[in-house]
């Protein structure tokens, strides 16, 4: 291998450590450490303090706190310090306390860039000046339609290098020479990497944290290019767009260092930046105490979470000796933490329907276009790509020309209302109007139409549209349909409604508006998954298949679709005006129950808002200055497969992810394996989301609400400039007092043999290494609905059934 | 009894420093008390308005007794142009106010912003209603003073800082050029009362000493408070503060340059060089700011860039003669960029709106015949609605207003406009049409003409309704002399050259000539970044973060 392709390898490496960042409308949650894997906490944690200056950990003095009341057992620092290979801490509690209380926290800063350097010397904000530049140039490229002039279409890099040859910004600025600089460098990305690599005199590791460090300067971006890399990776195709992003941040490295060829204080300084690149990636030790205390204190949550579990399994298996008849109902929810409180409503308002948890897209993983929209989009989880591609029933060919036609007269007029000219005319025609649209959406006054719930039944059988394949064959009707029953353990035992909710939510004014909806359907609100599923699960083609394959549904049970809006936590029946007269009187009842089970919920939830009432939430939703219309998913923090008899009678507190499961249906374990590899993956990305935009809000979370900007229609800025932002808003996850989210690791707990589930983690090393990094804890769940064992790494597992006792208080006196 | 009547419109700033002083002693997170305070005086400072606008049609135009000495001190001016300046600010207020409370919920300073938003508006409603000079200029003062405060709310944040120290330095300056202004004005005049220095130079033929000297110096101030060019630059980079920040101040405060203006038409008639001050450098403006929103792509600054044209075009109008019509503009910008800023957070969702226009090309034959329809539309509707106009008011302003060159200069922009839309007739462009889109069917010219005439008629109803409305307050379009035609033809020439440009920009985007034009454009020709130099942008160093 030559040394110029090693510089590449090497610049992968780098762009890979970066997770993507998913535009706007499709935002779903990303696991920020997608790219640290490999590494465990205290690894993570100091790459990530040296190349973006970011913090992973929560401040020292929340730990302080949970040691102070009790919440963290020395048990727990104990177990905490025996997870953690090496290092210096000291092995017994009262030190580990003390340090805790005498180590400073670690000064988090970045090492410093080529450009820094250079800045530092003029004693001016470069640095500031190439993000602004970068992000100018990404925006524009990546705009999905803000710019009526957009750019032309030529490539991340290459358009970058023509326009950085014209541009006079660095010069009006006073940063001069660079433009000279510019007309010297190599036509394409690749060549730069490699040039680039050659001068800056850095090599492997560090060469690699250096890149690194490029690409966290422009972090938002980067990960906004890793999107396009990993859209292309789904549909087999190969892209670069990391890389040029990352050649174009080099550029202003070289051009910078070419600039100052004759300035030997420059040079000198940085030759001692390499040395601190060429340095160990060791944590220092305040870092290490701090991943030990957060691992304790996770350990003491997951102690809480078995008590709880046990008590609920003991007091399941008392209610079930009652012989009871079959359910009425079984309603099918997304395994969203936001379902947990829903289901245990309408399981109290009634009893004679019985909730199941499953993926929210229940195995459907199409693209989707309803009948107004331009283009399609993927309903299903990020992780897969659409396998069929299904519209909305269109009722007639005149009603689809009669919209398209109004489609483009608002396009029309849209181009008179933003054209540089007509813009003046427009203003004087019907700008006066928007005092009625001030006052309409000032006051929210005048309902909206859920399209959601409006919209026609999708249009299943094969068909084309505009050249395209369309629809869905019987074959893949069938074989999504047995998927879909036998990856929810629904394969007897048929109500005679099985009622598939998909979920969605409702604000208006909110860039983030995708990231409350379905995560599973890709960011999308779930009733075309849910109507897909139920039109095929009714399909009587379908079922005389699935009769050959061993699950014989009745002829009496109807699937129906339905909508959980999670915001208002109204459930929707859809399409109640096509079921069967026969089954009428049953939805009806259903119907009362959903309402009653939506008040009980929103009256629970309201508790969590500050200032909010279960009679209030509705017009919260509707209000277009709302930056709280919801919590989202923030408290996630456990992720349990089981049968619902498991958790039915505990009270998880809208924080934990249920995915229906039973293992002694599930011949050679292979939707065990689909759990863990899917299912489980996602609720981590959501979990370490929620968990990278609490610890650094900077770095991983979205920054204020109330100065959001947003960019290109696909992303936010935080106000008028600066890099592209990630994650989470901070009003997403803190009301001003309080923080919604307690950042976690997520604790898995899964029913199932223990053999079963090392086999999986064996086969799988996405899986593993996620486990065996501590990004995830697994537990496993007895047949008693008692957690008998930990998964400790290296495919073992250590004994919990002596851990599971309830928390012990520590000694006050010890921690005062 | 009218002179004390006129003191009505007081109410509404004092409503709202009440409630800045409720504020005052709540400063933190989730403030009760402030909230509604503010809530009930946005709402009282609105009746009150109303209450105005009701004294105005009952008692007509009037001054209230100066509450002060030797002409310094406190008057109300109030008539058809204060009023519904202080109605729009008001109304303003209170959707601000109340998208606020709702909005910065859970900021640990909420009180501290909704002290500071009240203030700000107090001083805006007593800059629009002020009786006297002095008052004027001191509200005006104010008034950026205020606005100051929230621009740096968030203070800490390096781009607040920066982008508030540019608006300070072009606010001082504005601040020099009005109180040079008023100064020789209230000297030659011998007053400081506004409705008598206007009523004066209304019956003037020629300047006195002096005033030729106040109505450039007002030009100026104007232009500069409108963030004209090139001073425009710190109005597209003040978006580090909370989102109804920028829905008051594009809504309510940059509105003061074009108050200005419009305030003292009179003064500025005597001295037509200063019309053609502003309607030279606001017509450049216009063009200039309008073309810089094409090439912007995040949402609010996009938004800001649209507000430096449409007051461009605003002063362009004053410029012109045309001050009712520049009040019309004003009201109407205000409400829908209001509405734009408060509503940004939805950009997501319409941002493939300007697609159409950005992929547009036509060919030159189809730019003529849509031009040529538009330019009959206009034509015939105007003859038929001055025709009607003339049959059922004979002689009234808005008559003789209408048929002013000015106004026909005017009315070449609203052709070009028409045209842009109309070009859209017929099948879509063959690169357009992608995918799905091959089966929209073609869009009939019927349509489009019919709108084109829909939009005609509210803009010429619009403009008939305004002319009558300000005739007794706002002086008609001066004769149009040498000087006044060229600038005229000027700007109608230059218009049409970027209503060309527009059309056939998509297809050409990346020639090297263009490629070079939007790098510079889309960087507001580097004015932007000079002035950042000078205000000390890019001192300081350190690391970034990220």
């Amino acid at each position: 291998m030559t040394a110029q392709t090693k510089a590449l390898v090497v610049a992968e490496a780098a762009c890979a450590r970066v997770a993507p960042v998913w535009p706007l409308q499709a935002f779903v949650a990303v696991n920020p450490y997608l790219g640290m894997a490999d590494l465990s906490l205290p690894q993570a944690a100091q790459r990530l303090a040296r190349v973006a200056g970011a913090r992973t950990l929560q401040p020292r003095s929340v730990y302080l706190a949970a040691l102070e009341a009790g919440e963290i057992a020395p048990e727990d620092l104990l177990a905490a310090r025996a997870a953690m290979h090496g290092g210096d801490l000291p092995k017994d509690a009262a030190a580990l306390i003390g340090l805790a209380r005498d180590l400073p926290e670690t000064d988090v800063q970045p090492l410093p860039t080529l450009v820094d350097l250079a800045g530092e010397a003029d004693g001016r904000a470069w640095s500031d000046l190439v993000v602004e530049r970068i992000s100018a140039h990404a925006a524009s490229v990546f705009d999905a339609g803000q710019a009526a002039w957009a750019r032309p279409v030529d490539g991340l890099y290459a358009g970058w290098l023509m326009d950085a040859r014209i541009d006079r910004t660095p010069d009006a600025a006073g940063l001069t020479g660079l433009r000279a600089q510019f007309a010297a460098l190599p036509e394409t990305a690749a060549a730069l990497v490699e040039e680039a690599a050659d001068e800056l005199g850095l090599q492997g590791e560090a060469l690699e944290l250096y890149f690194h460090r490029l690409m966290m300067s422009v972090g938002g971006w980067a990960a906004y290019a890793r999107h396009a890399a990993w859209q292309a990776g789904l549909e087999g195709r190969s892209d670069d767009t990391p890389l040029q992003l990352l050649a174009i941040r080099l550029a202003y490295d070289l051009a910078v260092l070419r600039a100052n060829a004759e300035n030997s204080a420059l040079l000198e300084a940085c030759q001692t930046a390499a040395a601190a690149y060429a340095q160990s990636d060791q944590a220092a030790r305040a870092l290490q105490l701090d991943c030990l205390l957060q691992t304790a204190l996770e350990r003491a949550d997951a102690r809480r979470l078995a008590r709880d579990l046990e008590a609920g399994s003991a007091a399941s298996a008392d209610a079930t000796d009652i012989a009871t008849p079959g359910p009425d109902v079984q309603a099918v929810f997304c395994i969203d933490v936001r379902s947990e409180v829903y289901r245990r409503s309408l399981e109290s308002v009634a009893p004679q329907v019985e909730t199941l948890g499953f993926a929210g897209f229940f195995g459907f993983a199409i693209a989707y276009k309803g009948a107004g929209e331009e283009a399609r989009s993927a309903r299903c989880p990020v992780l897969l790509a659409p396998q069929a591609f299904v519209c909305e029933a269109v009722p007639s060919k005149d009603v689809a020309e009669r919209a398209a036609l109004t489609k483009r007269m608002a396009s029309a007029w849209a181009a008179f209302k933003l054209a540089a000219v007509s813009s003046f005319a427009f203003v004087e025609t019907a700008g006066l109007g928007y005092l009625g649209k001030l006052a309409a959406d000032g006051f929210a006054l005048g309902k909206r139409l859920d399209s959601r719930l409006a919209a026609a039944p999708p249009a299943l059988v094969p068909s084309t549209a505009a050249g395209e394949a369309t629809g869905l064959p019987l074959e893949q009707r069938i074989a999504a349909a047995e998927g879909a029953l036998r990856g929810m353990s629904l394969t007897d035992g048929f109500a005679r409604i099985v009622f598939l909710v998909g979920h969605g939510a409702t604000s208006r004014n909110n860039p983030h508006a995708h990231g409350l909806d379905c995560g599973a359907c890709g960011g999308q609100s779930g009733e075309a998954n849910a109507r897909v599923a139920a039109a095929v699960l009714n399909d009587p083609e379908v079922r005389a298949a699935l009769v050959g394959r061993g699950i014989a549904i009745p002829q009496d049970t109807l699937f129906v679709a339905g909508l959980h809006d999670t915001t208002t936590d109204e459930v929707a029946i859809l399409d109640a005006a096509t079921v069967p007269a026969s089954h009428a009187e049953d939805l009806a009842k259903l119907a009362e129950a959903l309402q009653a089970a939506g008040r009980l919920t929103r009256a629970e939830r309201a508790l969590r808002i500050a200032g909010a009432s279960e009679t209030d939430i509705a017009a919260r939703a509707a209000d277009w200055a709302q930056v709280r219309p919801e919590w989202g998913l923030a408290g996630c923090s456990a992720f349990i497969a089981a049968p619902r008899a498991r958790t039915a009678k505990v009270d998880l507190g809208g924080r934990a992810f249920l995915h229906t499961y039973d293992w002694r249906a599930d011949e050679g374990f292979g939707v065990l394996e689909v759990v863990m590899t899917a299912p489980m993956v996602v609720a981590s990305w959501i979990n370490l989301q929620y968990y990278g935009s609490s610890v650094d809000q900077q770095v991983f979370g979205s920054g204020n609400k109330v100065l959001h900007n947003v960019v290109g229609g696909i992303g936010v800025l935080e106000g008028g400039g600066g890099d592209l932002r990630v994650g989470l808003p901070f009003q997403s996850l803190h009301d001003g007092e309080r923080e919604a989210h307690a950042p976690r690791r997520l604790s898995v707990v899964i029913e199932a043999p223990q053999e079963a589930i090392r086999d999986v983690i064996a086969r799988n090393d996405g899986v593993r290494q996620l486990l065996d990094s501590g990004w995830v804890s697994l537990f496993v769940m007895d047949g008693k609905g008692r957690i008998a064992a930990r998964y400790a790494g290296d495919l073992a597992f250590e004994d919990w059934t002596d851990v599971s006792a309830p928390a012990s208080a520590l000694h006050r006196e010890e921690a005062a | 009894m009218t002179q004390f009547l006129a003191f009505l419109p007081l109410a509404a700033p004092l409503a709202l420093l009440a409630a800045a002083a409720v504020a005052r002693t709540e400063p933190g997170l989730r403030p009760a008390r402030a909230l509604s305070a503010a809530g009930i005086a946005s709402l009282v400072a609105l009746g009150a308005a109303l209450l105005s606008v009701m004294v105005l049609i009952a008692t007509g135009a009037a001054t209230s007794p100066l509450v002060g000495t030797a002409g310094i001190g406190l008057s109300v001016r109030l008539d058809a142009l204060s009023v519904t300046m202080l109605g729009l600010v008001a109304l303003v207020g209170v959707v601000v106010i109340r998208f606020s409370a709702t909005y910065l919920d859970g900021d640990a300073r909420q009180g501290l912003f909704m002290g500071r938003l009240c203030l700000t508006l107090a001083a805006v409603m007593l800059l629009v209603t002020s009786g006297n000079t002095v008052q004027l200029a001191m509200a005006w003062i104010a008034t950026s003073l205020a606005l100051h405060g929230l621009l740096v709310f968030y203070g800490d944040r390096r781009r607040a800082a920066i982008a508030a120290r540019k608006k300070f330095i072009a606010a001082r300056l504005g601040d020099v050029l009005l109180i040079a202004a008023l100064v020789p004005l209230t000297l030659a005049f011998g007053t400081t009362d506004i409705a008598t220095i206007l009523g004066a130079a209304a019956g003037m033929e020629a300047a006195p000493a002096g005033v030729g000297f106040a109505a450039v110096l007002i030009a100026l101030a104007a232009l500069v408070k409108s963030a004209a060019f090139p001073t425009h630059g710190w109005l597209p980079e003040v978006m580090d503060t909370p989102t109804p920040v920028s829905a008051l101040l594009h809504a309510g405060i940059i509105n003061a340059g074009g108050f200005l203006a419009i305030r003292f038409a009179d003064v500025l008639m005597l001295f037509t060089p200063s019309l053609h001050l502003l309607a030279i450098v606001g017509g450049f403006t216009a063009l200039f700011g309008a073309v810089v929103m094409l090439t912007q792509t995040s949402v609010k600054v996009s938004l800001a860039w649209s507000t430096v044209a449409q007051m461009g075009f605003m002063l362009l109008q004053c410029g012109l003669g045309l001050f009712a019509l520049a009040t019309l503009h004003l009201v109407a910008h205000s409400l829908y960029k209001a509405h734009a800023f408060l509503s940004a957070g939805s950009a997501a969702e319409t941002v493939g709106e300007t697609r159409a226009l950005a992929r547009l090309s036509p060919a030159p034959g189809r730019i003529a015949l849509a031009g040529g329809l538009a330019l009959a539309v206009a034509v015939a509707l105007s003859l038929g609605f001055s025709a009607l106009l003339g049959a059922i008011f004979a002689d009234t302003a808005a008559g003789t207003a209408a048929a002013s060159p000015q106004a026909i200069a005017l009315g070449a922009i609203l052709v070009f406009g028409l045209t842009l839309m109309l070009v859209h007739a017929g099948p879509q462009d063959a690169e357009v049409a992608a995918g799905d889109a091959a089966t929209v069917p073609s869009l009939p010219l019927a349509r489009l003409l019919a709108v084109s005439a829909a939009v005609t008629l509210a803009y010429l109803a619009l403009h008939a309704l305004a002319q009558t409305l300000y005739a007794g307050v706002l002086p008609p379009p001066p004769a149009a002399d040498a000087a006044g035609i060229a600038v005229m033809l000027l700007a109608v020439v230059s218009f049409g050259v970027v209503t060309v440009f527009q059309m056939v920009e998509p297809a050409r985007a990346a020639s090297p000539a263009w490629r070079a034009a939007r790098v510079h454009l889309a960087n507001g020709l580097y004015v932007n970044t000079l002035f950042n130099r000078l205000a000390g942008a890019y001192t300081a160093s350190g690391h970034s973060k990220a």
